[in-house]
């Protein structure tokens, strides 16, 4: 149900301003309208202070922040929303600086993080490389007093290594050895071993050779080989448990601040919307004035709540809907528990505009009946509501929730239909001679009867679309609506005296009279679109005829659905192993279920939305936005 | 003989439809996805879009309905 709503002007002496933004915010009730939007309006928008545009700056930043830290936190912690913290104990600064201070501890963290792992990257690479060369160091190297240099260089550098080494020889007077050693296919490992005290040199001499040496980090540069290796590995062990470490402390602050982190960052955004709430009001000199829209039951608490604050201080009135603001009036819907689901559904499609039928009631008569029809089968039923109850258990929220709901109450029409069409578990019942109610559907002879069934539910859904979509045009005094309507439905009419007739359901006078319904039927629609109506208004009632085959997918759904079951149960039949045809039978089974709740849930939609929604629906209003707060808090800048 | 070609032509009827039907969900559903991640509110407008050619392949069942009923 659409809920009737008033436009309102608050006005007052600006001094009130300060006070007036936060009860506003608080109450809940009022949807403020912008003022640089409303045409024709002679006051001057609100200029903000340069307090409060630093103010807004801050807030984004903060919100950023906290943004940030979320991130950060979700890949340690799942989010969640226990914490006993009320938000009534934080203020914006307090907020502020517990955020810095995360974000300073954070980014240590992080920091020191990335420091450890380029370390671990860069030590893999130097075990690597010693582990290739330690086998070939001789036992010289590992004596105390002697430094080694090493290098990896490809094969046919071999040569100019020797050479070189023979200059070293010269250069230390013969107390240089060198082994090379076969590491790769085309990679030689070159060890060098000199007296430690003519470590310059050798480096020096390397270097003006542009020989490049396999250089470990300072504090390894006067260790031999083993020892380097031993404490490399050391340190990437070292590495490893302070990363643990690091990220152990992250999924404690995780913990502790996610959901703390929640509620700062609606705390700030409610903080945000007070700021901009500033922006949509109109000054003078030295008043005030806010316009808004309410809804019309809450008009007189609103104007209470205002009067006890500010006494006759500051005003509250309704005013006239301008034309020019008819389709901007905010619509706000009020339904049952059980009609929710569906309300949802009608707002997938559009927000229903205000003035018209909401039609979430009437989904939600038809939407489990087209869905029974097409699944009708009494085993299918009963898993689909039981699947429903568990899963809706657990989900809670969103459109997985909606359609658990859906599906249970589809499930009682599914087993209502199942009953009627004698099916339970496809042919089951018929095999322990439980005969259908009304028709087989896995008779062939039953086809006629099933199409002519889903093509009378759609005339009847269609037809009774119709007559909403006329008593909105009515309403709203849309003229050619009407005509258009009301045309289509006397053709419908038309066409269904004619079938009848030539079927013999009625009396042969009826040919005449349906021909001639169907006439006035045309010509009405032709009317209704003037000058062209005389070409579209044929070609539209050919796709309302379309628009009634369309249902016929209740019926080609309800065949596919149960010739599968039928399947099943032969196929399982056919397995001379009773459990191996049980089994068989169970597969085929679950899978027609799980396509029965697929495709059923979304045709049955899409007969709401394409066919059913076109002869009325139009929607397309923006939904009702109170200026209300996320989170009830002392906030303080 | 008459049957088999009954047959074949009632498969023709709902196998072309479906095809056709598939062709245009293709092009439509791989957009719509598209635009459902820029725009998740579009879900409702998406869903009409998706299932406006499935009438085609429903018109393709009545026709093979129809065949094998006047058999």
């Amino acid at each position: 149900m659409i809920v009737k709503m008033s436009r309102v002007e608050i006005i007052g002496l600006k001094k009130y301003l300060e006070r007036i933004i936060p009860l506003l915010h608080t109450s809940g009730y009022l949807q403020i309208d912008d003022i640089r939007e409303i045409p024709d309006v002679v006051i001057q928008p609100f200029t903000p202070t340069v307090g409060m545009q630093e103010e807004r700056e801050e807030i984004n930043l903060l919100i950023a922040n906290i943004n940030g830290l979320f991130e950060t936190f979700s890949v340690y912690h799942n989010e969640t929303n226990n914490t006993d913290a009320r938000a009534d104990d934080f203020t914006f600064y307090s907020i502020k600086n517990n955020v810095a201070d995360i974000t300073a501890q954070v980014q240590y963290y992080n920091a020191r993080k990335k420091t450890l792992q380029d370390e671990l990257i860069s030590h893999s690479k130097y075990i690597e490389m010693l582990n290739i060369i330690s086998p070939f160091l001789p036992e010289s190297s590992k004596k105390s007093g002697n430094a080694t240099i090493r290098a990896l260089i490809h094969s046919s550098q071999a040569r100019a290594m020797t050479l070189l080494a023979n200059q070293l020889k010269l250069l230390t007077h013969g107390k240089f050895e060198m082994i090379s050693a076969k590491v790769g296919e085309e990679t030689n490992a070159i060890i060098g071993i000199f007296p430690l005290e003519l470590v310059s040199q050798v480096d020096g001499f390397m270097k003006n050779e542009k020989v490049t040496q396999l250089t470990l980090p300072e504090e390894y540069t006067y260790l031999s080989t083993d020892e380097a290796l031993q404490h490399i590995k050391k340190k990437v062990e070292l590495n490893h448990e302070e990363l643990d470490k690091i990220d152990e402390s992250m999924q404690r602050m995780a913990a502790k601040w996610m959901p703390l982190l929640k509620i700062w960052q609606l705390i700030c955004k409610d903080k945000l919307d007070e700021n901009e709430a500033y922006l949509k009001i109109g000054e003078t000199e030295f008043t005030f004035t806010i316009f808004g829209w309410i809804p019309k039951d809450d008009l007189k608490t609103l104007e209470d709540v205002l009067r006890k604050e500010f006494s006759k201080e500051v005003s509250l009135n309704e005013i006239d809907v301008p034309k020019e603001l008819q389709s901007r009036i905010p619509v706000k819907t009020i339904n049952p528990k059980a009609i929710e689901p569906y309300e949802h559904f009608v707002k997938m499609r559009a927000i229903p505009s205000y003035g018209d039928i909401d039609p979430s009631e009437l989904i939600a008569v038809f939407m489990p009946i087209f869905f029974g029809l097409m699944v009708g089968d009494v085993g299918y039923g009963i898993v689909i509501m039981i699947a429903a109850l568990l899963l809706g258990k657990k989900v809670k929220k969103g459109l997985l929730a909606d359609i658990m709901r859906f599906l249970r109450i589809g499930s009682i029409w599914t087993i209502v239909f199942g009953v009627l069409y004698g099916e339970y578990f496809g042919t089951l019942g018929e095999k322990l001679g439980i005969m259908p109610l009304w028709l087989s559907r896995s008779e062939p002879e039953s086809m006629f009867t099933l199409l002519i069934m889903a093509i009378a539910v759609g005339v009847a859904h269609i037809m009774f679309g119709l007559l909403i979509g006329a008593w909105n045009a009515w309403i709203h005094k849309a003229q050619n609506k009407l005509l258009e309507r009301i045309g289509f439905f006397v053709g419908i009419l038309g066409i269904l005296f004619l079938v009848g007739s030539l079927t013999s359901y009625l009396p042969g006078g009826f040919t005449i009279l349906g021909w001639g319904v169907l006439a006035i039927g045309l010509i009405t629609l032709a009317i209704s679109m003037g000058k062209s109506g005389i070409f579209l208004g044929p070609i539209e009632f050919v796709g309302l005829i379309g628009s009634i085959f369309s249902y016929l997918r209740i019926a080609a759904l309800g065949l596919a659905s149960v010739y599968l079951a039928k399947v099943a149960n032969e196929l399982g039949g056919m397995i001379p192993s009773v459990v191996g045809g049980v089994l068989i039978a169970v597969l085929i089974h679950a899978l027609n279920i799980v396509m029965a709740v697929i495709s059923p849930t979304i045709q049955a939609l899409r007969l709401q939305y394409v066919e059913f929604f076109q002869r009325f629906y139009k929607g397309g209003h923006s939904p009702f936005q109170p200026f209300k707060k996320r989170v009830y808090t002392k906030v303080e800048l | 003989m008459e049957n088999a070609i009954i047959a074949v032509a009632a498969a023709f009827s709902i196998g072309v439809t479906a095809i056709a039907t598939s062709l245009a969900q293709r092009a439509i559903g791989s957009a719509g996805v598209g635009a459902m991640a820029e725009k998740p509110e579009l879900v409702g407008s998406i869903i009409i879009l998706v299932a406006i050619p499935e009438t085609l392949v429903i018109l393709g069942f009545a026709v093979a309905a129809i065949m094998l009923m006047g058999q």
